[in-house]
């Protein structure tokens, strides 16, 4: 309770300080809070700002899309290097290469491959959502208890049996853990690729708002954005965790 | 193993070749292979330049990133109640996709090298803070005990059991931050600036010229993964006593 | 030397070895081991850690293969895991953390492709003499040690099969425990009326439960003696034939056990 209450103490004072800074400083580079309320009518209201409706839908079905796909190529490499020992072992290390290296560098290629529209960040978003899964499903293959494979077998498991009965629920928590990464990542990935360079979606809307130094406009839909991929991620991480108490 | 790696790549590379040359793939988006070798040498003289930019401007921030994070990790990874409060905000942060905050900071720095570094310490504080207050966390009491029953003030703790026992995860911190504090600084020069590899490569794309283009995405790519080579070895040198 | 061999054995292994590739060498686990256990007999393989037992075990349960000698389980040969002829319970029981109690029991019935309704009238039965009635929807972490143990035994009583294979099953239980569940496994043998190898490097529990003791020798594990214990069930540990039979076995099985101590420095 106690440490309840200082969380909630630490979010005012953070609020308070805030406003207090920002107030006697430059309103167009510095924002307090209190300014956003305002900002929120204005951009619903004001026709100068393209309909945020549109362009949120469009960033959502990317992120969709992105995910999707991320979630399919994973699952299949994730396997192929996990069951496999033999291919696993030799790819891995080329996968572990491609870590290494600042995702963000790969931006450009697809943009000039897929042009300016959803297509580039559906790419990017892809790619960034991918690792995490295909990660997480090695890493759930591996943590499998071989002793419990062991009983399925002792008591005539075929592998298919082994495969669903015992390696999937010991993988499940795990693996969850990749989907949330992973759309984590995919959300990130769409929305780099649309504020550096695309026509439409919220990226751009931000884009937007940031050229035109509408700067209450642009921190609203910042606070908006972050809200919402917490939200997303904390429902994220509620079902981690009921998957973790069922699987153990 | 290297060999089936290498036999690997040598196909991939020869696929793509073929696909270029037969006509499959359009060479002004998907460059063959060879036309990217032979963009190379002309690459490295634009892109050296740039990347020594791009490289301070990540070792700084990587610099501040290391020092914020080793420290607030170390903080908080050592008191409990200070740990319970501030944790969950420095994951919701952490949550939040950096790139929003992006335009402000380009918003008051402008196109100086500022950005460019704030950005990189913004992205790869992070992970350091994160991995810094874990392993923090789980030095074995039993270790701080023993100092403390010999008369350790909090300080001596600090330096003498905290520090030896937290190096293998600030270790782990920093690799993952290079990577992270390389990304802050390419993203920043792609979005807002005239200076350093990443505009290089914004600006190569939009002209089309994608050999050249190709050339820089490999030239960052190499070079990304020497560091992290690098600072695994020196990780499996100095950091493995446990 | 070689356990006695009886015509009508339900087990009978002839002649088997095992040899383990390591990186320091080759090891040889199992040296030329020949028994016969006939039906509803209780043997115990005793003997010092790393003397093979649980290969023993292993191997009549399908799941390592001997190099060279032969196992043959009521006439046929062993070639695999045979879960209609042997059930096996280990050490650690193994039990699925996402699986109630209940689910787990059902466990190898489901493989069997057992309707559900079915496993689970099964399940409850075996679950109820355990003493885990109303435990049946619990999930392994909220069970203690003994419970899991049992829980992991009725899983391979549900197979039904007239084979039971034990490997060092309350290794893992405190003392009191241990003595309980001896105690309540001879009650279930009774029952029951299976054969049963089972493993340990405790003396007292190969005493309590058995009708023969294979006594083994250090790595590599071969036949040292055999001891039969012809007193009725359950047997009193003050018992004067108790303690006589106690003697010898532990002269035999310290001899090995310090040459597997000092083998190991």
């Amino acid at each position: 309770m106690k440490v309840f209450l200082w969380r909630a103490a630490v979010l005012v004072g953070a609020l308070g300080a805030w406003e207090l800074v920002a107030r006697p400083l430059n309103p167009v580079l510095y924002i307090a809070p209190s300014r956003l309320p305002s900002a929120l009518m204005r951009m619903l209201n004001v026709p100068e700002l393209p309909p945020l409706s549109q362009h949120l839908w469009l960033t959502l079905q990317e992120i969709a899309v992105a995910y999707a796909l991320a979630v399919a190529a994973g699952l299949w490499l994730g396997f192929l290097l996990g069951l496999r020992r033999s291919v696993g072992r030799v790819y891995e290390p080329l996968l572990a290469a491609l870590y290494a290296v600042p995702s963000v560098v790969w931006y450009p290629s697809l943009m000039l491959f897929f042009g300016l529209g959803p297509a580039s960040k559906i790419a990017f978003g892809f790619l960034l959502g991918f690792f995490p899964i295909v990660l997480a499903v090695l890493a759930g293959i591996r943590q499998v208890p071989d002793h419990l494979v062991t009983v399925a077998v002792s008591m005539g498991a075929r592998p298919g049996a082994v495969f669903t009965k015992v390696m999937l629920p010991a993988m499940a928590s795990t693996m969850v853990g990749g989907f949330r990464a992973g759309l984590a990542l995919s959300v990130v990935g769409v929305l780099v690729g649309e504020i550096l360079g695309s026509r439409a979606g919220i990226g751009y809307v931000i884009n937007y708002a940031y050229g035109l130094l509408m700067t209450p406009e642009y921190a609203l839909l910042v606070v908006l954005v972050a809200a919402a991929v917490l939200a997303l991620d904390g429902a994220g991480a509620l079902l981690e965790a009921r998957v973790k108490r069922w699987a153990g | 193993m290297l060999a089936w790696q290498g036999a690997t790549l040598a196909a991939l590379l020869l696929v793509w070749e073929a696909a270029v040359r037969l006509g499959v793939a359009d060479p002004l988006f998907v460059p063959a292979p060879s036309a990217v070798l032979s963009a190379l040498g002309s690459t490295l003289g634009e892109a050296l330049p740039r990347l020594g930019e791009t490289l301070v401007k990540t070792l700084l921030g990587y610099a501040l990133a290391v020092g914020l994070g080793v420290t607030a990790g170390l903080v908080i990874g050592s008191r409990r109640m200070l740990h319970q409060i501030a944790m969950p905000y420095v994951v919701a942060l952490y949550g939040v996709p950096k790139i929003l905050i992006l335009p402000w900071i380009a918003l008051i720095f402008g196109l100086s090298h500022s950005t460019g570094v704030l950005t990189a310490a913004l992205f790869a504080v992070f992970p350091i803070l994160l991995m810094v207050a874990a392993g923090t966390r789980d030095v074995d009491a039993t270790l701080i005990t023993v100092a403390t029953s010999m008369g350790a003030t909090r300080w001596q703790i600090a330096r003498k059991v905290l520090l030896p026992a937290i190096v293998p995860s600030v270790l782990a911190g920093m690799r993952i931050g290079v990577v992270f504090a390389m990304l802050g600084t390419l993203l920043a020069e792609m979005f807002a600036g005239n200076r350093g590899l990443g505009f290089l490569m914004q600006r190569l794309a939009v002209a089309f010229r994608a050999p050249e283009l190709f050339a820089a995405t490999a030239i960052v790519s190499a070079l990304s993964i020497t560091v992290v080579l690098f600072l695994e070895h020196l990780n499996r040198r100095f950091g493995q006593w446990r | 030397m070689t356990a006695l061999v009886g015509a009508a054995a339900q087990i009978a292994l002839s002649d088997v070895s095992k040899r383990y590739e390591t990186v320091s060498g080759a090891v040889d686990a199992v040296d030329s081991v020949s028994l016969a256990v006939k039906p509803q007999e209780f043997v115990t393989l005793l003997g010092p850690s790393g003397c093979g037992k649980s290969t023993v075990l292993g191997m009549i349960g399908g799941l390592i293969r001997p190099d060279r000698g032969r196992i043959v389980i009521d006439g046929e040969a062993c070639t695999g895991p045979n879960p209609r002829k042997v059930a096996l319970v280990f050490q650690d029981p193994g039990l699925f953390p996402w699986r109630t109690a209940l689910d787990n029991v059902g466990f190898g019935l489901e493989l069997q492709g057992v309707p559900a309704a079915r496993r689970r009238e099964i399940a409850r039965g075996l679950l109820e003499p355990m003493g885990l009635r109303g435990f049946e929807q619990k999930y392994p972490r909220e069970l203690s040690g003994g419970m899991r143990q049992r829980v992991a035994i009725a899983r391979a009583l549900a197979l039904d099969t007239p084979i039971l294979l034990m490997d060092e099953p309350f290794g893992a239980l405190d003392e009191q425990t241990r003595l309980l569940m001896g105690e309540w496994l001879v009650g279930i043998r009774r029952r029951t009326r299976k054969t049963v190898v089972f493993v340990t490097h405790s003396l007292l529990e190969a005493i309590t439960l058995s009708d023969r003791i294979v006594v083994m020798t250090s790595r590599p594990g071969r036949v040292k003696d055999v001891v039969e214990i012809t007193l009725p069930y359950p047997r009193d540990l003050n018992a004067p034939e108790i303690a006589d039979v106690r003697a010898k076995l532990w002269e035999q099985v310290r001899e090995e056990s310090l040459r597997a101590m000092e083998g190991n420095a």
